[in-house]
């Protein structure tokens, strides 16, 4: 018998597959960002001087950009954590976990419209000074 | 009809390291489905193809398999729908492979024993009727009894893929199909294996059991009310 066999050709993917990997992949960057967050903050104990010397490092454009992709990855992870919980709680909820997660995304959408653009004119200021 | 690819997996355990790929080119007559494919294929072209069937008509549950990356009856899938005329047909994945689309459902069928497929009753059977069941109490049962046991729920879940001790969609369904019954009085019987880490619990709601199901049944949702069950047992 062949135990192991060869996989010719990845599964076929669907929104409750690509939803879940999703929600891995963010996960981990949260678990990513956390770290560092809090590599960052710990500085506080070397004094203002050592504190705003790291501060200067990460408000450099570029984490200006990374932080609205930290926006982004956190509404993803809250709002299909949100989508799980209606699935998992409410009474039949599993059949429409399509549409559950097509109106949490709206919401998430909006909310990273809403956060995103200020964010993104803040980095376009800081790059033209 | 035009002309079609089908590209089969094969193994062949007195032969063959590993599996490959063997690819049949002909023309299907309109109307048919996969089966008929592999049907023509065994009858005409190449008699040493191994598959399981039985009815063809989507009820014993022998023809499920990988068409085109996603599960499937082969005789209730047509040809037409696919979309494309390139098919790929493959062996139910998670399961060992005995011989080209034919695999082991032994570990399928360990972790149905494991739940206690049938009605388990401690008090004694009426003496002048049946054991009745009001038509609301049988209307729970809907979406969880019809279930033929083909495999594909279980064989398209990553989460049995990493863990082969889940039970997997189709047992906790089967198991939903009695903790709910009126009649049956097996749930000390049955939580143990359902209210475990390899039970309820391991499920990531991924719906790959959902989107396989040939009978349309939606496991996920089962799987959920008995964590719900299994909450309120130990509240």
């Amino acid at each position: 018998m062949l135990e192991k066999p060869p996989v010719i050709k990845s599964y076929r993917w669907h929104l409750g597959s690509i939803a879940w990997i999703l929600h891995r992949i963010t996960g981990l960057l949260l678990v990513f960002y956390l770290l560092l967050h809090i590599w960052v903050i710990h500085h506080i104990t070397s004094g203002p001087e050592g504190f705003n010397k790291v501060m200067s490092v990460v408000q450099k454009p570029i984490f200006l950009l990374l932080e609205i992709g930290l926006l982004g990855t956190v509404l993803y992870h809250a709002f299909n954590g949100v989508r799980i919980m209606i699935v998992e709680f409410a009474d039949n909820a599993a059949g429409a976990h399509k549409a559950i997660f097509g109106a949490v995304m709206a919401i998430a959408i909006f909310l990273f419209l809403v956060g995103g653009v200020p964010m993104f004119m803040h980095f376009l200021h800081a790059v033209s000074h | 009809m035009a002309e079609y690819t089908f590209r089969i997996f094969r193994y062949d355990p007195d032969k063959d390291e590993t599996g490959r790929i063997q690819e049949y080119r002909f023309e299907p007559e309109p109307g048919w489905t996969v089966l008929d494919a592999l049907n023509y294929i065994k009858w005409n072209l190449d008699g040493s193809l191994t598959y399981r069937r039985a009815c063809r008509h989507g009820i014993c549950g022998s023809c499920g398999m990988t068409i085109n990356g996603k599960n499937g009856l082969a005789c209730e899938t047509q040809l037409k729908d696919l979309g494309t005329t390139v098919v790929t047909i493959e062996p139910l994945r998670g399961f060992p492979v005995i011989k080209d689309l034919v695999v082991d459902m032994e570990p399928f069928y360990d972790k149905l024993y494991a739940i206690k497929p049938y009605l388990i009753t401690k008090t004694p059977p009426p003496t002048d009727k049946e054991r009745l069941q009001s038509p609301e109490d049988r209307k729970k049962l809907d979406g969880k009894y019809e279930c033929i046991l083909c495999g594909c729920c279980t064989s398209s879940c990553p989460t049995y893929w990493a863990d082969k001790n889940f039970l997997g969609p189709n047992a906790l369904l089967k198991a939903a199909r009695f903790l709910f019954d009126s009649r049956d009085e097996g749930f000390e019987d049955r939580v143990n294996a359902v209210d475990d880490k390899h039970g309820v619990w391991r499920c990531h709601t991924i719906f790959n059991c959902v989107e396989a199901c040939p009978k349309e049944l939606n496991p996920t949702q089962a799987i959920v009310d008995l964590r719900k069950l299994m909450l309120r047992g130990r509240l």
